[in-house]
């Protein structure tokens, strides 16, 4: 195959995959909190998202032990081995298309905070614009750029997101966080699925798996990644309800901004969910480019193109285009998350595929047919 | 009309003819076609480049006025040496050789004639006694073409020629003009060496080596510039050096081809990795010290003759703001520096973006009472504030430059004026707000706290587009500016290494000299360059802890204890 030959020999550390993976997760889940504002969880929110820590590390585990199977190829190349080549195609653009409308997703809610609240008279299409234009200059000059751009941003995205919560502290009432259990486990299983839903995002590490320094290491890597990004969502989840209560934060659309705005610490400090849509806006800069990345990464071998780099412009339009007219508004766009929409849908194009992988392993493997083809680079 | 145009074609035959006359001609009669006037440089080099050594004097005294032609500063004496009375030709360029160098090898020819009769046969002979002789007292080597003698001529060396040897001796005469070592103008230090580079590049390798002892310290020397020949000196430490940055510092200067290089920028747009970058990919320095401490982190440093300006490579992103003093003052006041310049640094790319930012669209982010300050200053202003503050930047920008174009007398008064009639009256007039004056002076204050110049200059550049994202799109505009700011930056590498490191990718071992310096007998490894090698530069455990520190005192101490009454129980 011709894209083998020229497979550029850019490299990230498990580092920094580790802190990819960490902001790509951490920071659409802390902004929109579905734990609590798709399901009923209420003030069990924090309940659910120790289940989706643990649900999302089972799922990170998934797909990185999967990709270390084959650690030399991306998960475009393997479903072929695994699936035939008709089959491996038609996943592939199942995974690809996951890419493309959950940051075109990420791009439009990140838009609409920002003209709700600070470009008021800003076309949504210059905010995704520079978005996209920022991660379209990142992907081009490669996953490099973006790991070292993950190496720099990410203590700048955790001191703003400390700052959030600790300024968020001085509303804290215990109170607001009991009952513990009021209507029995079912609600806490509905805010847990959303997120859950949203894990499938961790499919872009089967194309990050093969640019690893050390891809031995990939499983700790993801699977410590999603740890700290659960943690962080457990923090986030427990502080919120306990700072504006249950209702109040249910019917938030971002619950987190929505307290750090009602902190008022002196005369002089007010209004801090800046710190915190910066650091979001951060975020997702990695988030879009990493997306991005895998998106015309994945494409150029679906095409069977030497080079992603020429896929990226046209991807980027694509890309804006998507954002903003999959949605017609904030609310339609969120309907997409409520549980019984959005999980039936991730799992058709992302979790049954990628059990389908498996399978096809377990089989292939266990029938010695997959003897060599491992290692082949 | 016609007899013009025949006349023109006339000539230009002339000249063809007389380019192939004088090709063809070398041969017989060497150096002939150096006659012709119509030959261009090239022409005339290749010419030159040719031309080797003969046996007769009296011809290669011939070829020698027509390679170099008739400049008066170009000395040839004839004399005569030994018993059999040789004919002797010395040549030198006045000022650049030393004369009283030369009359001392005039006399170690001249006394002690040989005994050897001296003949046709024994003419050999003369040039290998007198080279011997000669190497008692100088250097010397030989030449055997015009242009290897040139070039010994041309470094301040005498040659001399005698009759019946195709063979010229070199010998060193090197007469020092240029500058004193002063202190350098653009790096100052409050503590530190006062020493800088100057314009001679022998000078300044010499100055290095007093610095630095080791026999490992090597220099590898290169000619760039067919027609300026200047010299550029490669240097680093054998061993510590990564050799395959070594070989590919070499690579990159080999492949130069230019007629002339007048200062070390040329080398730099030659050899750096991105052409676009703003920020600079080679560290330039007129600091002997800081060239010293980078040599020992195994970096290579290049020196260019006829510039004080010394470039070190790979260099990455901190060393911008590393100011030597931050070395040798006490660790928490050096830190307390380095962090105030980075702040500064950062201030003064975004701050007047972030300002004009937050006044256009951002006012909800104002507390109230400086918010009704803020608008009472801009009343009556009648420009957008994006504009006011572009436009004092740029005023500023045209103050500094003026500044540093003009004489020292005068610069002081530009900035009086700039200062006092521009922005004072400015402001009177309604034109501009107070808080603008102050945001620009802020931001002038603050980017005069970077050490390097030429990083300086690049943040100069930067702040205008962040004024302009600031005024397009406020905060986010800025946030978007600094991440392709980051993204460019991230992508940036000097000789293979990465521009950002250690920051980005992160090398937390090498942060103990980012933000803060660690005390000296903390600093135990070298910067982690890739190919780098021997990590360790100290032994652990030399921290001074005050009861070690008094082990020597503790002694003398507990002799006078008995008779000292202070002592407590």
């Amino acid at each position: 195959m011709g894209t083998r030959k020229t497979k550029t020999q850019e490299k990230i550390s498990n580092r920094q995959l580790l802190f990819i993976v960490f902001i790509i997760r951490a920071t659409l889940i802390i902004a929109t909190l579905p734990v609590l504002t798709t399901g009923h969880a209420a003030q069990n929110a924090w309940i659910s998202s120790i289940i989706t820590m643990i649900a999302s590390i089972v799922v990170i585990i998934a797909i990185s032990a999967l990709s270390l199977k084959f650690p030399k190829m991306t998960i475009i190349e393997y479903s072929k081995v695994l699936l035939g080549k008709t089959g491996g195609t038609i996943m592939s653009l199942g995974f690809l298309w996951l890419f493309l409308h959950i940051a075109a997703t990420d791009t439009r809610i990140y838009s609409e905070v920002l003209a709700d609240g600070f470009l008021t008279s800003t076309p949504l299409v210059v905010t995704a614009g520079t978005i996209v234009a920022v991660s379209a200059l990142a992907v081009y000059l490669g996953i490099e750029v973006i790991g070292r751009a993950a190496d720099v941003l990410m203590p700048v995205i955790i001191s703003f997101f400390v700052l959030s919560i600790v300024a968020s502290l001085s509303l804290f009432d215990l109170k607001n966080l009991e009952p513990v259990f009021a209507g029995g486990i079912t609600p806490v299983i509905s805010g847990t699925v959303t997120p859950i839903g949203i894990s499938v995002q961790f499919l872009s590490l089967g194309l990050l798996i093969p640019t690893l320094t050390e891809p031995e290491k990939a499983v700790s890597t993801s699977a410590v990644a999603a740890f700290l990004a659960g943690l962080a969502l457990i923090v986030t989840s427990v502080i919120v309800v306990g700072a504006l209560g249950e209702r109040l934060s249910s019917s938030a659309i971002f619950p987190l901004f929505k307290t750090s705005r009602s902190t008022v610490f002196t005369r002089f400090l007010e209004r801090l969910e800046a710190p915190g849509i910066a650091a979001w806006g951060l975020g997702l800069f990695i988030d879009v480019s990493t997306f991005l990345y895998c998106g015309s990464k994945g494409l150029s071998e679906v095409l069977g193109v030497e080079d992603y780099r020429p896929l990226v412009i046209p991807m980027a339009v694509i890309w804006i285009t998507l954002s903003l007219h999959t949605y017609d508004d904030l609310f339609e766009l969120l309907r997409l998350f409520r549980p019984e929409t959005f999980f039936p849908y991730v799992s058709i194009v992302g979790f049954i595929p990628v059990l389908i992988l498996w399978g096809a392993y377990i089989i292939k493997a266990s029938s010695g047919k997959l003897h060599g083809l491992q290692k082949h680079k | 009309m016609s007899g013009v145009c025949r006349e023109v074609l006339i000539n230009e035959m002339k000249r063809l003819l007389d380019i192939i006359s004088s090709i063809g001609f070398s041969k017989g009669k060497p150096g002939l076609g150096l006659k012709n006037d119509r030959l261009d440089i090239s022409e005339r080099e290749a010419i030159q480049k040719e031309l080797s050594l003969k046996t007769s004097l009296d011809e290669n005294l011939r070829i020698f006025k027509l390679f170099s032609g008739p400049s008066p500063d170009i000395i040839v004496r004839e004399l005569k040496f030994g018993q059999a009375k040789v004919r002797t030709a010395i040549i030198h360029v006045d000022t650049l050789a030393d004369t009283a160098l030369i009359e001392g090898l005039i006399g170690t020819l001249s006394v002690d004639p040989f005994q050897t009769p001296v003949g046709e046969v024994h003419k050999r002979e003369i040039f290998r006694e007198y080279k011997e002789r000669l190497l008692r007292s100088s250097k010397a080597k030989e030449a055997e073409t015009f242009t290897d003698m040139w070039q010994g001529l041309i470094n301040g060396n005498t040659a001399i020629i005698f009759d019946g040897m195709a063979k010229a001796l070199i010998c060193e005469t090197q007469a020092h003009i240029g500058r004193s070592i002063e202190e350098p103008a653009t790096e100052t230090v409050i503590r530190g060496a006062r020493e800088g580079f100057v314009e001679n590049a022998e000078t300044n390798i010499a100055l290095i080596r007093k610095r630095l002892k080791t026999p490992n310290l090597w220099v590898k020397k290169f000619i760039i510039g067919h027609l300026t020949q200047t010299d550029v000196s490669v240097l680093y430490i054998k061993g510590l050096a990564g050799e395959e940055l070594i070989s590919e510092v070499y690579r990159r200067i080999n492949s130069i081809e230019m007629d002339a290089v007048i200062e070390s920028g040329n080398i730099e747009d030659m050899i750096e990795d991105n052409p676009f970058a703003i920020f600079p990919l080679v560290f330039r320095t007129e600091r002997i010290d800081r060239v010293v401490s980078m040599l020992l982190e195994g970096r290579v440093c290049i020196i260019t003759d006829g510039t004080p300006f010394v470039m070190v490579v790979p260099m990455n992103f901190p060393m911008l703001l590393q100011a030597p003093d931050d070395y040798y003052e006490k660790v928490p006041i050096g830190s307390f520096l380095r962090i105030l310049r980075f702040v500064a640094f950062t201030a003064s790319i975004i701050l007047p973006g972030t300002y004009v930012g937050i006044i256009t669209f951002h006012h909800e982010l104002i507390p109230t009472e400086l918010l009704l300050r803020l608008t009472a200053a801009k009343e009556g202003v009648p420009f957008p504030v994006v504009f006011e503050v572009f436009m004092m930047e740029l005023v500023f920008e045209f103050l500094r430059e003026a500044g540093v174009r003009l004489p020292k007398a005068i610069g002081s008064a530009v900035t009086i004026v700039g200062a006092l009639v521009l922005g004072e009256a400015a402001m009177r007039a309604g034109l501009v707000s107070a808080p603008v004056v102050i945001i620009v002076s802020f931001t002038a204050i603050a980017s005069f706290t970077v050490p390097t110049f030429s990083f300086g200059i690049a943040a100069r550049l930067i702040r205008f587009i962040f004024i302009i994202l600031g005024g397009v799109l406020g905060l986010f505009g800025i946030q978007f500016g600094l991440l392709v700011m980051l993204v460019l930056l991230s992508g940036l590498r000097s000789f293979g290494y990465p521009f950002l490191s250690p920051i980005a990718p992160l090398i937390i071992s090498d942060w103990k000299d980012l933000y803060f310096r660690v005390w000296r007998w903390a600093d135990v490894t070298r910067p982690k360059l890739e190919g780098g090698r021997e990590p360790i530069r100290e032994k652990r455990g030399q921290e001074p802890r005050p009861d070690k520190q008094n082990e020597g005192r503790n002694e003398t101490y507990g002799n006078q204890k008995d008779e000292n009454p202070r002592k407590d129980k």
